[in-house]
Order: C-alpha cells, then structure tokens, then sequence
C-alpha cells in the first residue's frame, strides 16, 4: 500500500482517529466541498423551465418589483458566516422547538468545554446544548429560551470578526458579534426578538479555555 | 394581481423552506454522483421538482427530509439515464477543487473511493444531520443495519486517513 505520510504525520493522525471530535469535525470538513458560487441562487444551465412556470417566475419578480419589497439585504450588509450559521441551526430542528426542559449544569459545562470555552457567569435558561463540528471545528452550540422563542447561540473561538455583522437569513435575525482576545458569538433568534440583552449577557460572561 | 401575489407568497415560502440548505443539497447530491456537474443537474431539477410540489409540504418543520428524499430520486432517475448514455468517470481533482489541509484532501480520497452504500448513510448523517431512523426510513432499512453501515464507514475512513487516503479496493 502507497504511504507517504512521515511517522510523525502518521502519529498526529493516530492522535486524531483516537479523539472523536476531532475525527468527526475533520469528515465533516471533507464532506464540505466548496458549493458553486451560483448555488444560493441556482440557475438552470439548460431551457428545462416549462414555459408557464418561466412566466409564473417572471410575474413573481415584476410583482416584488411593483411593492417595492426586498426579500434579501445587500450581500455586503451581512455576514459571510451567516448562511452556514444558518444551515447549521436548520440541521438541528430540535434546537429550534420552544420547550420547558433544562440542559443540566453538568451536561452544558461539558459542552463548553468541548468547544474550549467557559460562561463567567449565568446567561438564562439553557434548553438545548450539543458540541458540534463547524468549519472543521468543534464550537458549543446551545439554545437560551428568549421572550419570543428559542435564542441559538454559537461560541466561535476559531472565527474572527472585526465589528459586530447583522445575520439576516432565511428568516432568522441576529449578529455575530467579536469577543475580546479572538473568536467571536453568534446569536440568532427569530425576527421579533430582543437579542441584546442576551448578547451584553454573554459578552461579559464568555471566556475562551485553552 | 391576486395572482401575482400569490405567488410572491408563494416564492417566499420556497425561499424559507429551501434557503440555507441549497448548498447542503448540492453536497449530498455531489458525494452520491461523485460528479459537480451531475450534482448541479440533480439540484437544478430537484428544486424544479419542489417548487411545482410545495403545496405537498404540510409540515415545513419537515422540509430537510423532504428536500433529501427528492434530491435522492432525482439522482436515482438521473443514473437510470446515465445507464443509457454512460459520461466518463470524474476524477476526485474536480471535487476537492481548492481545499488546502492534506488530512481533509485524503479524508476527501478516502470518501470518494468508498462503496455508495457507507458513502450516502455517512453524507445523510453528517452532511444532511439525518438521524439514524430518518437514514433507515430514507434507504429502507434496518435502524440496526444503518448503525452498523456507519460504524464500517468510519473504520474504513480512519484505516485509510492513517495510510494518506488511500482505500483498499477489497475494502471499499
């Protein structure tokens, strides 16, 4: 069999199979191939479109033009991060259910831990929390009840922004917002919701742990 | 004008229901193909497909799974045609495109080489976040055979991501 790894490669590799996180953030890495630019707003590349559905497509746009209405905001007025923030939350619709359970102390203080963080202090009722690979890497993701409904936050050591960048997406509002020293939060909730108390909340109380 | 607005209700709702998974479906539809190019054709009809039956979608809460279970019969329809008019093989280079880290580049190789049925239990879980009764309803089979095909899949992936990606063909 072909081998062109180093043994110490190959050590650091045995080091990665043998830790599940990492193993798993690296699949999901790999499975994560780079979409088409065009994906987000596919066009077909050959006439399939039956010709009524074609002119249904074009009263819709001539109808959205007459209102005025604006279903996207200008791509520069986003965050680049928003739409696989966005994915991730969907991919985990029990995440987005408004429920009376409790995340114990001990099951959110692990998944911190996973995602190399710690809370200063407490931020509201936690109903939901799991380490999840994103970008390759393993954040906490976890679900504080707001006034309005289910509140996602993501601790993202890894991704950096330079100001705080509104999230408008699919429906979902919210902002990720820097922290201190590197990395930065994503809070998102639905339209309606007040997110910035949650968000001066978790500004004081997150801490990055090595 | 009723009309119209009512299809601009209409598009909304579609642009809520397939939004942020567009990208995701394609990514499904390119590891089952192993082909960007077929992948992007199945997507193109699949959303065709799911536009013309939106009304069918009760339970938007069920969207995921319902863009999936198109996504896979567009595929299946589509290889049936393939079957007739066979494309030259893909090459992994088209797929990987510009990804830099080498253990994600073999991780890639090692999932390209594995047989379809650990490569799609696999991309359903860690792509779509199927669970594993929604992997065995969407395959028609066992929860327990699912379990063990993403067991396998994983072994096999981790044996080859210690020898650089590569699979051995008698265990793909």
């Amino acid at each position: 069999m072909r081998t062109r790894l180093t043994p110490e490669e190959r050590q650091a590799r045995a080091a990665i199979v043998a830790d599940e996180a990492r193993f798993e953030a690296l699949l999901e890495a790999a499975f994560r191939v780079k979409a088409p630019a065009a994906a987000s707003g596919m066009r077909p590349r050959r006439a399939r479109w039956p010709t009524v559905l074609a002119l249904a497509a074009s009263m819709v746009l001539a109808a959205g033009a007459w209102f005025g209405l604006r279903t996207e905001l200008p791509r520069h007025d986003v965050s680049p991060l928003a739409p696989e923030v966005i994915a991730h939350i969907r991919h985990e619709p029990a995440s987005l259910v408004v429920t009376a359970s409790t995340v114990s102390r001990e099951e959110f203080d692990s998944v911190l831990r996973g995602g190399r963080a710690t809370l200063a202090a407490p931020v509201g009722r936690v109903s939901y929390a799991k380490l999840c690979p994103f970008r390759g890497r393993m954040v906490a993701h976890f679900v504080v009840q707001g006034e309005h409904g289910p509140v996602t936050v993501m601790l993202l050591r890894d991704e950096d922004v330079a100001a705080p960048t509104p999230i408008d997406e699919d429906g979902f509002v919210g902002t990720l917002v820097p922290v201190e020293g590197g990395g930065s939060v994503a809070i998102v909730g639905e339209p309606d919701e007040s997110l910035e108390e949650i968000r001066d909340r978790l500004l004081q109380a997150v801490r990055w742990s090595i | 004008m009723k009309a119209k607005i009512f299809h601009l209700g209409e598009r909304r709702r579609f642009e809520r229901v397939v939004g942020g998974l567009r990208d995701d479906l394609y990514r499904y539809a390119m590891w089952l193909s192993r082909d960007p190019q077929v992948a992007e054709d199945v997507v193109q009809e699949s959303l065709l497909r799911a536009w013309k039956g939106l009304d069918g979608l009760q339970d938007e809460s069920k969207a995921r799974q319902w863009l999936v279970t198109i996504v896979r019969r567009e595929f299946l329809r589509h290889r049936e045609r393939q079957r007739e008019e066979p494309t030259d093989p893909v090459d992994l280079e088209a797929i990987a495109g510009d990804e830099v880290d080498p253990r994600v580049q073999d991780l890639q190789a090692a999932i390209f080489a594995l047989d379809e049925s650990y490569r799609e239990p696999l991309a359903l879980q860690v792509l779509m976040g199927h669970s594993t009764d929604e992997i065995a309803a969407l395959l028609g089979m066992s929860q327990g055979a699912v379990l063990t095909r993403l067991h396998r899949a994983r072994e096999k992936l981790k044996q080859a991501f210690l020898e650089d990606g590569t699979l051995d063909p008698e265990q793909s």
